[in-house]
Parts: C-alpha cells; sequence; structure tokens
C-alpha cells in the first residue's frame, strides 16, 4: 500500500513499481483487441462529442478524456428499438450520428413522440441515474452510432467531481418531468374526451387544400355527427363557407372584441351548420380582418372549441403566420397537402424541413398528394424521392367534380360517395380515428351512406 | 472473552455472534452518517465481515450516497487497504474474502485486480471473483468476466455473473460482432437471463444463421425473454435439422405458452427424439392449462 488507504491505490507487492493502465489491463486480461485503447482520432472525436452536451461542457480536459475512454461504441440499425420503456436501465447513451425519436406509450396502445435526439444529443440518464426505468422507449430513425457510457464509469468518474454529478442528476430529474408533461399534454384531448385539433396545411396556393379539408370535415362528421368543426384560417381570403354553399354573417376575427365572460357564447355563435353535419367556423370575412386573429385569440378559441367538439379540422392555408403557429402548436396531427408540380414540390419540401425543426412528430404528419390534373408534370415516385419520405395518401385526379361542386355549395364526402376525393378523404379519417383514438369512445348514431339519403 | 463469560460456560460462537452484531451496528451507524470510521478485519476468521456488509449494503446502488459513506469509512480505517492487499496475498482464503468484500463495497476501481482471480487455481477464489466483478457490474467488469469465458469455457456461474454485469445493450453488441465466435452462444445465454427485449432482434439472427450451439443457445434465451415477436422464429426452429435445437425451440416455446403454435408442437409429438417429444409434449400442457385458465376452466 502507499499508505493512502484508497481503494485505487496498488497492493503491497505491486508498490514498487505502479502499473500503468494498459498493463493493468494486460495482468487483467479483461480488454480484447477489438476493445482496446480509442485511437487519438477516436478520442477526439468522443471527446468532441462530449463537450456538445452542456452538462459535460464545464468539466476538465482529463475528466473529459477519462469519460471519453470508457465509452463503448454501439451501432444500431435503422428502425431498432434502443431503449424499452419500462425497462431498467444502466448506460447513458450519447448520439455520434444519426437520429432517433422518444417516444412514450400512454394507455390503449397509444404513442406519443415527445422528442426527436440528433447528433450530440443523449439519452438513457433517467433510468442510469435516478435508479427508474426507463420513462421512454428510444427507436432509431436513421442508422445511428452511439457512445454509451455505463454507471460505474458516470459514477466512478464523476463522483470526484461532485457538481457535475448532480447537475446531470438534475437534467435527468427535469427530462422525466419534461416527458411526461409532453405525452400528457399530446393526448390529455384523448384523456378528458376533447376534441382532436387536426390542421391541414399546404404550402403552395391551389394545391386543394380548402378543398381536402372541407371534405375531410364531411367524412368525419359523416361518423361524429354534429361534432366536427372546420376553422379556416386560410387568410387573407377565407373561402370553406363559400364551398359549402353557407353564407356566413360573423367570424372569430370578430369575437376578439367579445367581452371575455361572453367569449364563448359569441364564438359559438359564430359557427355555421352545413345541412350535412359539419360545421364551419370562418376566420375572417373581409381581408383586412385577418390582422385581428392573434395567437392568443386562436388559443383561446382552440381552448373553447375542443371542449365543444370531437374534432377541429383547421384550413391553416398557405402562409407561415404567428396564427398559424399557435394552432400547429396544439394540434395532435397535422395533414401536409402537396400537389404534382415543381414549385408545389418545392414548398412541400421546404415546409417539411420546418416543421421538422418545430419539433413535428414524423407519426403526426399525413403527407397527402393531391392529383389536379390527369396527367402530373411531377410522377408519385419523384415526389416521394425529392421529398425524402414515401406520400402516405394520393387524391387521384376527380375530374370536375371538385369544381362542380363548388359551384353547387356541395361538399362531395357528403354528396358523392363514387368520388375519388371522397375515398381518398374516407382512408384520411379513418387513418385519424385509428391514431387518436379514445380511451373510452361515446357511441354514436349510425349515419347512413351518402348515396342512401 | 471475560472471565464472567468463560465461567458461565459462554462458548466461541456466542462470542463471535456478539462480535458480529456490534460490527453490523457500527456499519449501519456509518450508514446512517453516524460514524467516519470502520475499524472492521475483513480477515477475521470468526465473523465473516463481508458477509455483513454485503447484507447491508445489498439494495444499494453504486453511486448510493451510504455505499460512498461505507467506502470512505472502510479507507480512513485501513480496511480497504487489507482488501487490495488480500487480492494478492498467497493464502486462497484471504483473496476470496477480499474478493467477496470488494463485490460488497462494489468498488469499480477494484475491477482489474479482482480480473486475475478469476484465473485461480482454486474454485472458491474463482466463483467469489466472479460473483464480486458481477455485483460491481459495468463494462469492465463484463469485459473481465467474458475474457475469462473465452479462456476457461462458459461456466454456469461466469454466465450469470456476466449477465448481471453487463450495462445496456453490452450483451447485444457482443451478438451482433463478428469477433468473439467462442463465445456467442454464452452471451445468448447472458442475454436472455437479463430479459431485456433489446436482445431479441440479435437473438432472432443468431438463431437464423449461427452455429448449432448458437442456435440452441438462442431458442432458450428466446424463451426467458417471452417476446411474443420471436413465436414465429421459435416455431420455424422446431423444423430444425439438430434435434437439440428443436428441444430448446419447444423448451422456449413453453415458456411463451403461444396457442398459435400448438400445431407446430403436434408435430413434434411424433420426433425421433425423446427429448424433442418431452418438451413438445411439456409445452402443449403448459398452453392447454394457459387456455383452459382464460375460459374459467372449461375448455
Amino acid at each position: 500500500m502507499d499508505g493512502s488507504g484508497r481503494l485505487d491505490s496498488a497492493p503491497r507487492g505491486l508498490t514498487a513499481r505502479p502499473m500503468a493502465a494498459p498493463q493493468l489491463q494486460a495482468l487483467a486480461g479483461s480488454r480484447n483487441r477489438d476493445l482496446g485503447w480509442p485511437a487519438p482520432q477516436e478520442m477526439l472525436a468522443r471527446v468532441a462529442i462530449l463537450e456538445q452536451a452542456a452538462v459535460f461542457y464545464t468539466l476538465p480536459d482529463p475528466t473529459l478524456r477519462v469519460l471519453a475512454r470508457r465509452m463503448r461504441p454501439v451501432t444500431v440499425a435503422a428502425g431498432d428499438t434502443v431503449l424499452h420503456q419500462g425497462e431498467p436501465g444502466d448506460s447513458i447513451f450519447l448520439l455520434s450520428s444519426g437520429r432517433c425519436r422518444v417516444v412514450v406509450e400512454r394507455p390503449a396502445g397509444h404513442f406519443v413522440t415527445v422528442a426527436l435526439l440528433d447528433e450530440g444529443d443523449f439519452f438513457g440518464d433517467t433510468a442510469c441515474l435516478l435508479n427508474r426505468s426507463q420513462p421512454a422507449a428510444v427507436i432509431a430513425q436513421t442508422d445511428c452510432k452511439l457512445l454509451s457510457l455505463d454507471r460505474q464509469s458516470v459514477f466512478g468518474v464523476l463522483n470526484r467531481q461532485g457538481h457535475a454529478l448532480d447537475e446531470l442528476r438534475r437534467l435527468a430529474d427535469q427530462r422525466l418531468r419534461t416527458y411526461t408533461d409532453t405525452a400528457v399534454q399530446a393526448s390529455w384531448g384523448m384523456l378528458l374526451e376533447e376534441a382532436t385539433i387536426v390542421g391541414v396545411y399546404s404550402p403552395k396556393g391551389g394545391s386543394g387544400g380548402t378543398c381536402l379539408a372541407l371534405n375531410l370535415v364531411g367524412a368525419l362528421s359523416r361518423r361524429h355527427p354534429g361534432q366536427v368543426l372546420l376553422l379556416d384560417l386560410d387568410f387573407p381570403y377565407t373561402h370553406a363557407a363559400l364551398l359549402a354553399g353557407l353564407v356566413p354573417t360573423t367570424c372569430l376575427a370578430r369575437t376578439a372584441a367579445a367581452p371575455r365572460e361572453a367569449f364563448e357564447e359569441v364564438l359559438l355563435s359564430a359557427v355555421l351548420l352545413h345541412a350535412g353535419g359539419p360545421m364551419i367556423l370562418p376566420g375572417a370575412l373581409k381581408p383586412e380582418e385577418a390582422d385581428l386573429v392573434t395567437p392568443e385569440l386562436v388559443d383561446r378559441a382552440v381552448g373553447v372549441l375542443r371542449r365543444t367538439f370531437r374534432y377541429v379540422v383547421v384550413d391553416l392555408g398557405v402562409s407561415m403566420s404567428d396564427a398559424t403557429l399557435a394552432v400547429l402548436d396544439q394540434t395532435q396531427h397535422l395533414v401536409l397537402i402537396a400537389s404534382a408540380d415543381l414549385s408545389a414540390v418545392k414548398s412541400a419540401a421546404d415546409a417539411l424541413t420546418i416543421l421538422e425543426q418545430l419539433g413535428t412528430p414524423p407519426d403526426r404528419l399525413t403527407l397527402v398528394l393531391n392529383n389536379r390534373v390527369p396527367r402530373p408534370a411531377v410522377s408519385k415516385q419523384a415526389l416521394e424521392r425529392m421529398l425524402g419520405r414515401s406520400v402516405d395518401l394520393e387524391v387521384p385526379y376527380d375530374l370536375d367534380r371538385p369544381d362542380r361542386a363548388a359551384v353547387d355549395g356541395e361538399i362531395l364526402s357528403l354528396t358523392d360517395p363514387r368520388s375519388e376525393i371522397t375515398r381518398a378523404v374516407g382512408r384520411l379519417a379513418e387513418q385519424l380515428e385509428a391514431t387518436h383514438v379514445r380511451t373510452a369512445a361515446r357511441p354514436q348514431p349510425a349515419q347512413p351512406p351518402p348515396g342512401e339519403r | 472473552m471475560t472471565d464472567a463469560t468463560k465461567t458461565a460456560g459462554v462458548g466461541w460462537p456466542l462470542r463471535d455472534a456478539v462480535r458480529a452484531s456490534l460490527a453490523r451496528r457500527r456499519i449501519r451507524a456509518v450508514a446512517r452518517g453516524a460514524g467516519d470510521g470502520l475499524a472492521l478485519d475483513p480477515m477475521d476468521v470468526g465473523i465473516d465481515v463481508p458477509g455483513l456488509l454485503l447484507e447491508e449494503t445489498r439494495e444499494l446502488g453504486p453511486g448510493s450516497p451510504v455505499l460512498v459513506r461505507i467506502v470512505r469509512a472502510l479507507e480512513h480505517s485501513g480496511g480497504a487497504a487489507a482488501v487490495v492487499d488480500g487480492l494478492f496475498a498467497p493464502e486462497p482464503f484471504r483473496r476470496e474474502r477480499s474478493a467477496r468484500l470488494a463485490g460488497a463495497i462494489r468498488s469499480e476501481r477494484l475491477v482489474p485486480w479482482l480480473a486475475p482471480l478469476l484465473s485461480a487455481r482454486e474454485l472458491s477464489v474463482r466463483q467469489a471473483a466472479a460473483r464480486a466483478l458481477g455485483r460491481i457490474g459495468g463494462a469492465r467488469a463484463a469485459d473481465a468476466l467474458l475474457a475469462s469465458i473465452q479462456r476457461r469455457g462458459p461456466s454456469p456461474r461466469l454466465v450469470i455473473e456476466l449477465a448481471r454485469a453487463a450495462p445496456d445493450l453490452y450483451l447485444e453488441s457482443c451478438l451482433k460482432s463478428q469477433r468473439r465466435l467462442v463465445t456467442r452462444h454464452a452471451v445468448a445465454i447472458a442475454a436472455g437471463l437479463r430479459r431485456r427485449h433489446t436482445a431479441v432482434t440479435p437473438l432472432l439472427g443468431l438463431l437464423r444463421a449461427g452455429s448449432k450451439r448458437e442456435r440452441v443457445a438462442a431458442c432458450r434465451a428466446l424463451g426467458w425473454i417471452a417476446e411474443a415477436n420471436s413465436t414465429r422464429a421459435l416455431a420455424a426452429a422446431l423444423d430444425d435439422r439438430e434435434w437439440r435445437v428443436r428441444a430448446a425451440a419447444a423448451k422456449a416455446l413453453l415458456e411463451l405458452a403461444e396457442p398459435s403454435v400448438a400445431e407446430s408442437l403436434q408435430g413434434c409429438l411424433a420426433d425421433r427424439q425423446p427429448a424433442v417429444r418431452r418438451a413438445a409434449s411439456r409445452a402443449l400442457r403448459r398452453m392447454l392449462a394457459r387456455t383452459s385458465g382464460e375460459n374459467g376452466g372449461c375448455l
């Protein structure tokens, strides 16, 4: 012994010549060739990954190097589950390359994506540091390279840096609460029997966004009559009511002046009822009224509407305004409409990038290709290649039916069962029903198919 | 022993029991934060110091403040030094005791000193070192255990301790790795013992493309993990050309008791090998019992 009495001091017989770490490894026989010391470049890369996390950034260089040396590389294929929710865990994983998704399973098989992880992010800390089971599953979205730090290494190295360990524990605790909050927020409508908010966004004008939103409302209201509302925020010209053959007299913008205590009553009195079942709330009647629709007004209105209806479909139009962003924060599902022409594809690609940056979970985004001409300039395959993701739903060319329906003030999904649009929005409605299943669905009266009306 | 106890006829065992009780109290006091020294002699033949420490620290995870207090107290009073020295003592008794104590205090820093004991000539020392490494856990301990399995072959103790020591995705990485061909079946068993669902995919890969021994191990491991996704692959393994694989698959399906594979299992009742027939029959009985249980006792 060297007299210090510490556990990392050498035994008596070996004090004359303290053993270097590689010798210890050789003595232990525990280091295989493929688990040997990392190469200098690899060490630098690992330290760089560690430094990307704020909690490790403040650590002194020697500590970072020790941590980097103790990291174990792990590769995971796209689609593999890296961590399972509810299982115990004893390692922290740093994402060296690739992308992962953090998913919380709520009751009734309802999955909520609570975070997207990119290079430099880390996960697994909650189970590792707080001795709890994994609060969420982590699924690799792409092929990933991870660096794993086991609990023993974390404690062994960071125990000497007390504040770092405390900081990590605090972060893990905070993250646990955030995941729980996000999961609850995303599924509170389902749990509280409140409306599912579905946003319909078409990044390029003329893609048929309003037409599809209106028909989606029609398809949903066939299943839930009187419980589906279309909120038309396609500013500056909101035409959904007109397309449905309704004449609005007031709108969301005009409810801004209503006293707070009467807001709910004023708002609901502005809702128009279509004879086929759906309801429509225009955002503004005049272009200049669009400015009155502020994010605060949208928040208040959505709060009232989600308590009143089962589905609220919001036509978000083309622009990405503050009001649109306020709705996006509250949507449980987003339908992105793209038509098959070059500029629309470019706009859709940009919109997808923005939505990804805004943290829209991929499983809550449906990409719809709307064929508005018989022979589209861009094929579906080409569009998928350009967007880097598959089209979830394709609406075939529907002759002049949408235009005639607009002139006649009809909603195709309620009046024409043979229309391609009716079939497509029917499938979309089914998807929404399956994704946003309720824990205790209220029984609904059966509706006859449109042809039998 | 005092004269009074001698005259009262109190023997040595009682004296040791009293000393053990005092030692336990001292450990608990340190755990509570009421003392900063723990003067215990790990080599005391009268009381089992490692056993006492293990008893008190069994529920504590690595990094737990209580454990840290106990280790510091041991370091202050020189007990820790005796542990490190004891790991290199010539007497097997001292090495075994030191290894057990190293495991009890879960000190990862002792892993490099414990690893050579896995090659000791005495079984008791080897087992104590393996247990200690399993209890300490982490990648370094798992590396040492895996290396020992490679050198000495997969003894049950080593495989069990590997399952305990391996951190997340350690065994899964080993299963996917193209190297370590000798130990892959032992790793598969360890992965099964850990019962983590992350191991299912690599185990299914092993079941598809592994050697006979690896396929057998993969079947057993998948049975222990009991994930429904593996049922189809296990049912397919019932047609394997090796009877040991068929028997292992039937045993795994016994754990799963999935009614959808009843037909495949019935096919195994006519297998040439009695072991396969027995395993299939047991699995079918379990399945029947479960089905009748679900139907309220009615078939």
